[in-house]
């Protein structure tokens, strides 16, 4: 009896935690099964591309050696980088100022007019995202030509009579802005519509009684309640932007004479790359480009906290 | 609802100032889309000499439709084909890959779960622009470039299914029947397909509403890896038909049969059906994009 109880005290914990042990085990074993052909995938398509041309960056791929900082040193002293980055930048202010103030007002006033009416325009304010990538720029280089463009009158009063005068006339940053503003601005103001219409009704009947007129409502207490995923857009498209390609690759449409291919830094590592051929010169400036954008997602996983990890 | 309290209609200067600004708005937003849709039916001459907003004839709409289908022995119909290819292959390994993901990320404690969270949000914030070339560049060292597999296998690549899943599954999953059915003695796998694969439906379909319009409209990608004009897809095939006609660029005249309207009507095969999926599933949008954001 004793004896028993001897041997039994020591071991069943032990046993217990044996068990515990191997049956977290098996949660991990199956987990990772589970997790299988999406962490192969992560591995060819996130990790190792990003690695892959993080170690490129550093070998002169034409003669096959290592070749240190050469590769950064000759991105950075090529004249047309430094513009290019100048482009984006222009491109970038413009679109997120365009997109923040845009949707924030379009937001707030369908937040004040009738439900029925606020539905069929965020509709139709939505669907333009539907017109994306290349035929984004198709669709706006006909909008932009003063001889089919259902804004004609506009274009005309303006005194531009050629896509050319229309397109030095709003600048290309601006030109790009609207293209991308045109396409991608409805989805947030649907998403938008949805966060400002879950806000508490307790707040805003006490905000009324306290005689706010719709635009203190709007600007005092709406507006500060929506003001972090405001940011968290902005920040969201100035990510974007920054790798900006399609738009400016292709207004080569219109014409030779419009053709930009070395407007964005994106397109500048496309050059290298299929121009050129070097792959060195292209990984350098790719890397940067992707380390920007990390950089951003890192601020914005760790020291804004807008996304649950738990 | 109307009741004594609620004031006359009143046009005031702030009321006016919101009606103008939100019906510019439907300008902005919707002339383009119209246009485009008419215009789609008009032949060249109209697109010129006729108000922007005029209806084409029925001859005119087929003619074009003709010229577009048959050009180059129906290289567009080839390439629609492909977008199909791509876009079905695309959305199903991504369902693949992010449902059981993004399960086992919400239902169990691992190690190295914390881990992949991070990389998987890190990889979904990062605009997959970014990483284009790069993808390029080993897809090149892989041989992978230049083929349907490679652009399947790219664009089954989906983060932010996995966290829409992670969120759906650590929300909606019921404790209490988990445990339940453990009880009985489902096994871990029995436990995904019999009581958390049922219960995804929405989030099947909300996983594949965003991936498909990332693949079907993926541009930037599909120019950089495929080369073989057999290949393209529809945003690749639209450019190709411009830069090959000079349609958009008002050059003299050749005999290639791709003039303006082919080209709007070939832009308006590329969006048709997103535009589609957009009207029907617009609640989708609004779903998805915050999930998982912090209110406020």
């Amino acid at each position: 009896m004793s004896a028993i109880a001897d041997t039994a005290s020591p071991t069943a914990p032990r046993d217990r935690a044996r068990a515990a042990r191997r049956k977290g085990q098996r949660d991990t074993r199956m987990a990772y099964l589970l997790l299988l052909p999406y962490l192969v995938l992560l591995i060819m398509f996130g990790v190792f591309p990003v690695a892959y041309a993080f170690g490129l960056s550093f070998v002169d791929t034409i003669e096959n050696a290592f070749y240190g900082l050469a590769n950064y040193e000759f991105v950075f002293n090529d004249f047309r980088v430094p513009a290019a980055a100048v482009n984006v930048l222009w491109f970038v202010v413009i679109w997120v100022a365009m997109t923040m103030v845009g949707v924030a007002t379009l937001s707030l006033m369908l937040d004040s007019v009738g439900r029925k009416t606020a539905t069929t325009l965020r509709t139709i304010y939505f669907l333009p995202g539907a017109v994306t990538s290349s035929a984004v720029v198709v669709l706006w280089l006909f909008l932009l030509d003063p001889g089919v463009s259902p804004f004609q009158g506009l274009l005309h009063a303006a005194g531009w009579t050629y896509s050319i005068d229309v397109i030095t006339g709003i600048g290309l940053a601006g030109v790009f802005a609207l293209m991308a503003y045109f396409s991608s601005s409805g989805g947030w103001i649907v998403v938008f519509g949805g966060a400002l219409s879950s806000l508490p009704t307790e707040v805003m009947e006490a905000a009324r009684v306290d005689g706010a007129n719709r635009f203190q409502l709007a600007i005092r207490i709406k507006l500060p309640m929506i003001w972090r995923s405001l940011v968290l857009m902005g920040i969201l498209s100035f990510a974007a932007g920054l790798q900006l390609f399609v738009e400016p690759q292709l207004m080569q449409l219109a014409g030779p004479q419009s053709a930009q291919n070395d407007w964005s830094l994106n397109q500048m590592a496309f050059q290298y790359a299929f121009r050129m051929g070097d792959f060195g010169a292209s990984a350098a400036l790719s890397t940067m480009l992707v380390s920007t954008s990390i950089i951003i997602a890192l601020v914005i996983v760790f020291a804004t906290r807008f996304y649950k990890i738990d | 609802m109307a009741d004594a309290r609620t004031p006359p209609f009143r046009l005031n200067l702030g009321r006016f100032v919101v009606y103008a600004v939100l019906l510019f708005a439907v300008c902005f937003y919707g002339i383009p889309l119209l246009w485009l849709l008419l215009a789609g039916t008009r032949s060249q001459a109209s697109l010129f000499a006729d108000p922007p907003f005029t209806l084409g004839t029925w001859d005119s709409f087929i003619a074009t439709w003709n010229n577009l289908t048959t050009y180059n022995n129906f290289q567009i119909v080839n390439w629609a084909m492909n977008s199909l290819i791509y876009s079905v292959g695309g959305v199903a390994l991504s369902l693949i890959a992010s449902i059981p993901a993004g399960y086992a990320l919400a239902a169990s404690e691992f190690r190295g779960r914390k881990l992949i969270l991070v990389v998987t949000l890190i990889a979904m914030i990062t605009p997959s622009t970014a990483v284009v070339l790069p993808i390029f560049l080993e897809m090149n060292l892989l041989g992978l470039n230049n083929s349907y597999a490679g652009l399947i296998l790219a664009s089954g690549f989906f983060p932010f299914g996995v966290y829409l899943t992670y969120v759906y599954f650590s929300t909606s999953l019921p404790k209490g029947v988990m445990d339940s059915a453990r009880i009985d003695g489902a096994n871990r796998f029995e436990l995904f397909t019999r009581i958390a694969l049922p219960l995804a439906r929405p989030i099947v379909a909300l996983v594949a509403f965003f991936s498909f319009i990332g693949i079907w409209s993926n541009y930037f990608l599909a120019f950089v890896l495929l080369s073989d004009d057999k290949l393209y897809n529809l945003p690749v095939g639209l450019t190709v038909l411009i830069s090959t006609s000079g349609a958009l660029s008002n050059l003299p005249a050749n005999d290639v049969p791709i003039k303006k309207p082919e080209v709007i009507l070939a832009a308006i095969l590329v969006i048709l059906p997103v535009l589609l999926i957009f009207i029907v599933a617009q609640r989708f949008v609004r779903s998805g994009t915050l999930s998982g954001a912090e209110k406020g």
